[in-house]
């Protein structure tokens, strides 16, 4: 009996991990931290309001991957080299720049992650988050990440209670509903905040690099293209479910007991219908578990598009000398995020939430590049966007800027 | 003002700090920017033959030859009289190469350092009212330069360290721009990727391991049999297929031929049923047969990585004859330490080591000399079991026997290192 069990669980993670392209592996990646965070947060003080935004943003997601995906393919190099290579030094400096510290924040938001995670068993964070910190920067150096990234992946399983538990709180499926198909926003800094949050959170300017830098090291033909839009979609998919679920289940408990989220505690708390008095403990499990995933790849993801595009050597199987500026970066950005976590008395998930916001005030800056490169035919030869793409990316850019622009003057308004 | 014409004028200039040059006519009147500037390669170090305009207002920018140019002065071009009726559409030619569209930001082989390096800059020299590339900037100054950040840096590394980051221009001998355009996939470029082939063809392997997948068969193509089969040999094994696949059967055929047998069947191995048929269809005999035989051996066994490149002898020779057949050898060995005696049948009977030509009296035979207590493995024996064979020995190969005891092969030392570390 013991043995079958363990037996069909085996066959599941082997057809997981079978399937698993960069498509899902980014998607799963992408709930990070900050998603957990930002998701927990929409749902336990928007309630069911703001799920409708679900759907735009899963559109332009799967949009957005499929052409960073094509063009991976299609040129066979990463973002940051194609940025170089057509906009020259001065833009490509400036731009990673931006990229650099917007990154800073979400590998901030991933320690931020380890030590409330880890706060809940009472561990404090001057512990969790050196020794979290030095097993990244170890697991990187010493090449194991590779071995690990499948367990990582398996723990991610971890979001299915979320679905359990949304079930079991019995949410009220008309307010779901509507929530979806009548969309509901007031313009309030808070509210716009929240919802560049979501786009940031889902749509991050780092996964549009890393997404392409790993079709690219898959060495996927373009023949072989229409499976990697399988696996994109299908990521974006899965991402979409588990945000729902997770905004769901925290409108369905956080927001109907009216808790706000400041503390994992608190966000934990949407477990409760699943795991009862054990809902703590589950949901610090899942959180750093993402929360290391996030941080072992974002850094990395990070030093290596930096040194690509500058034309600095760069890759884990190089030794420090021959690669100083990509292990320099590297390690800087996971000892000073980690250190940064650890002033006294910073607030953990408000600076978890504000990392997403600034990701997706950042996005349409990536975005048009993106959009800029894809148009150009010497480039994508037949493989240049269609009109309805397009239309689409271009739109998410407008909508973007309009809300960052809207933020900013709700906030000076305020 | 720098007249171009103005015999023993010297003066080195970045690419950098002429792009977007006001370009001027003999009336003083501007008439555009320089966007770009055609080299025709070939030369050691090369000519700029074109400037490339954007005229005010036009759309799409027009050449012009260099020899309309009156001066440079600062960030001015002058033109020379009437020069501006001379634009025209820019032609490319084979052997020529745009700066700005196919070099500068882009990634080029430094092959002093056996390395893919991102052009910072081009330095320009002018001189006898020619202007030449001179060297290209690999380094971080390049950066900062461009980023007009220098003199700051500069300043700032004085004050706290009395450091300044060097200089790291490479002289254009070394440097081998991978221009690839795409309307030019199809000409030959063995005269502009001439530089590659003075690296070994282990570092070359490197560098196509670095290179996105259109260069990659770019380069590849472009090496001669010889050094392309040597090179192969060292690619990681996901990319030899893929190098493989890129290149014509013919051409394909031919690599696998230069390849060591072993290597060359553990890559046909990786490839499709069709494709290795196809190779077979346009191999040579002997080496069809050779590579057919290894192929018919399972993977991990002794025989998927024996290698038929060893010298044997009949039991009935002398040292004498023995190192006159050593003499006659032409084709590859793998190892010169064994060499392998055997009878009439080809059954193995002894065998020999280098050292016993070099120390026995001409007139020796052989069957007195040779070692008769042999180790050896049959091919289906495991990899594993080969390895504790050379842990156990010590030897640098191993003779490998069918059956009946006839020697149908050799293991080297590096051959069952390398099936037990694939990265080896």
């Amino acid at each position: 009996m013991r043995r079958g069990f363990f037996k069909t669980r085996w066959k599941i993670l082997l057809i997981f991990l079978a399937v698993a392209g960069p498509g899902i592996i980014t998607s799963n990646v992408d709930n990070d931290a900050g998603g957990i965070a930002t998701y927990s947060m929409a749902g336990a003080h928007f309630g069911y309001t703001l799920l409708w935004s679900l759907i735009p943003i899963m559109i332009a997601l799967v949009i957005i991957q499929e052409m960073s995906a094509r063009m991976g393919v299609v040129t066979g190099k990463g973002l940051s080299d194609l940025i170089r290579e057509r906009f020259g030094v001065r833009i490509t400096f400036y731009l990673l720049l931006a990229l650099v510290l917007t990154n800073f924040g979400n590998v901030i938001a991933e320690f931020a992650g380890v030590a409330s995670s880890l706060e809940i068993f009472n561990i404090p964070k001057f512990v969790s988050v050196p020794i979290g910190a030095f097993l990244v920067w170890l697991l990187v150096v010493k090449g194991t990440y590779r071995s690990v990234e499948k367990v990582f992946l398996f723990a991610c399983l971890f979001y299915v209670t979320y679905i359990i538990s949304g079930f079991l709180a019995q949410p009220d499926w008309g307010a779901v509903r509507d929530g979806f198909i009548a969309p509901k926003f007031e313009l309030s800094t808070g509210s716009l905040g929240m919802l560049i949050a979501l786009v940031g959170t889902t749509i991050a300017p780092w996964m549009q690099f890393y997404l392409q830098s790993a079709v690219v090291e898959k060495n996927i033909k373009v023949r072989d293209y229409k499976h990697s839009r399988l696996d994109i979609i299908l990521g974006s998919l899965i991402v979409t479910l588990v945000a729902g679920f997770i905004i769901l289940t925290c409108a369905a408990t956080l927001f109907k007991a009216g808790i706000r989220v400041e503390t994992a505690k608190d966000a934990a708390l949407a477990l409760e219908p699943l795991a009862g008095k054990y809902c703590s403990v589950l949901f610090a499990f899942g959180l750093l578990n993402a929360s290391l995933f996030a941080a072992s790849i974002l850094p990395l993801s990070t030093a290596f598009v930096v040194c690509e595009g500058m034309g600095w050597e760069n890759g884990v199987n190089k030794k420090f000398s021959e690669a100083p500026q990509f292990y320099g970066l590297y390690s800087l950005l996971i000892f000073l995020g980690a250190g940064i976590v650890l002033l006294p008395g910073i607030p953990l998930f408000p600076v978890i939430y504000i990392s997403q916001v600034i990701n997706g005030i950042v996005l349409p800056l990536i975005l048009i590049f993106i959009l800029i490169l894809i148009n150009d035919k010497k480039l994508m030869g037949e493989y240049v966007n269609k009109g309805v793409y397009n239309f689409i990316s271009w739109g998410t850019v407008i909508i973007l800027i309009g809300l960052s622009i809207a933020l900013l003057a709700s906030m000076l308004g305020a | 003002m720098k007249d171009m014409q103005e015999v023993g004028l010297k003066m080195f200039l970045f690419f950098s700090e002429l792009l977007g040059c006001s370009v001027i006519d003999s009336k003083d009147e501007p008439i555009g920017k320089l966007v770009d500037m055609k080299v025709k390669l070939g030369e050691l170090f090369p000519k700029v033959v074109t400037l490339r305009i954007k005229l005010r207002g036009k759309k799409s920018p027009l050449a012009l030859d260099w020899s309309e140019i009156q001066s440079l002065n600062g960030n001015i071009i002058s033109l020379k009289p009437d020069a501006e009726k001379k634009l025209k559409p820019l032609e490319l030619n084979e052997g020529e190469i745009l700066l700005k569209e196919e070099l500068l930001d882009k990634q080029a082989v430094d092959t002093y350092g056996a390395k893919i390096e991102r052009v910072n800059d081009i330095h320009l020299l002018i001189a006898d009212g020619e202007l030449r590339i001179v060297h290209v900037d690999f380094g971080l100054r390049g950066i900062f330069r461009r980023l007009g950040w220098i003199k700051i840096i500069d300043f700032l590394t004085n004050w706290f360290f009395a450091y300044q980051f060097p200089e790291k221009m490479i002289s254009w001998k070394y440097v081998q721009p991978l221009a690839s355009d795409p309307q030019k996939k199809n000409l030959k470029l063995n005269v502009t990727l001439r530089k590659l082939h003075e690296l070994h063809p282990s570092e070359l392997a490197d560098i196509i391991e670095e290179l996105d997948q259109e260069k990659r068969s770019t380069v590849f193509k472009s090496l001669d049999l010889q050094t392309a089969a040597e090179t192969l040999e060292e690619v990681d094994p996901k990319l030899q297929v893929s190098l493989i696949e890129s290149a014509t059967e013919e051409q394909a055929s031919d690599i696998l031929e230069e390849m060591a047998p072993d290597e060359a069947a553990d890559l046909l191995a990786d490839l499709t049923e069709e494709k290795k048929r196809k190779l077979f269809q346009t191999m040579e005999k002997p080496h069809r047969e050779e590579l057919e035989e290894l192929l018919r051996f399972k993977e991990g066994t002794a025989g998927s990585i024996m290698t038929k490149d060893f010298i044997s002898i009949q039991e009935d020779k002398t040292i004498g004859e023995a190192i006159e057949e050593f003499r006659k050898t032409t084709h590859p060995l793998e190892t010169t330490t064994y060499l392998y005696v055997i009878d009439k049948e080809n059954h193995l009977v002894g065998v020999l080591t280098l050292r016993h030509l070099l120390l026995c009296v001409n007139e020796a035979p052989l069957s007195k000399l040779m070692n008769i207590h042999l180790i050896k493995v049959k091919p289906e024996e495991g990899v594993e079991e080969v390895a504790e064979i050379f842990k156990k020995y010590k030897f640098m190969a191993i003779p490998v026997v069918d059956k009946d005891e006839r020697l149908t092969g050799i293991i080297t030392l590096r051959d069952a290192v390398e099936s037990k570390y694939k990265e080896f």
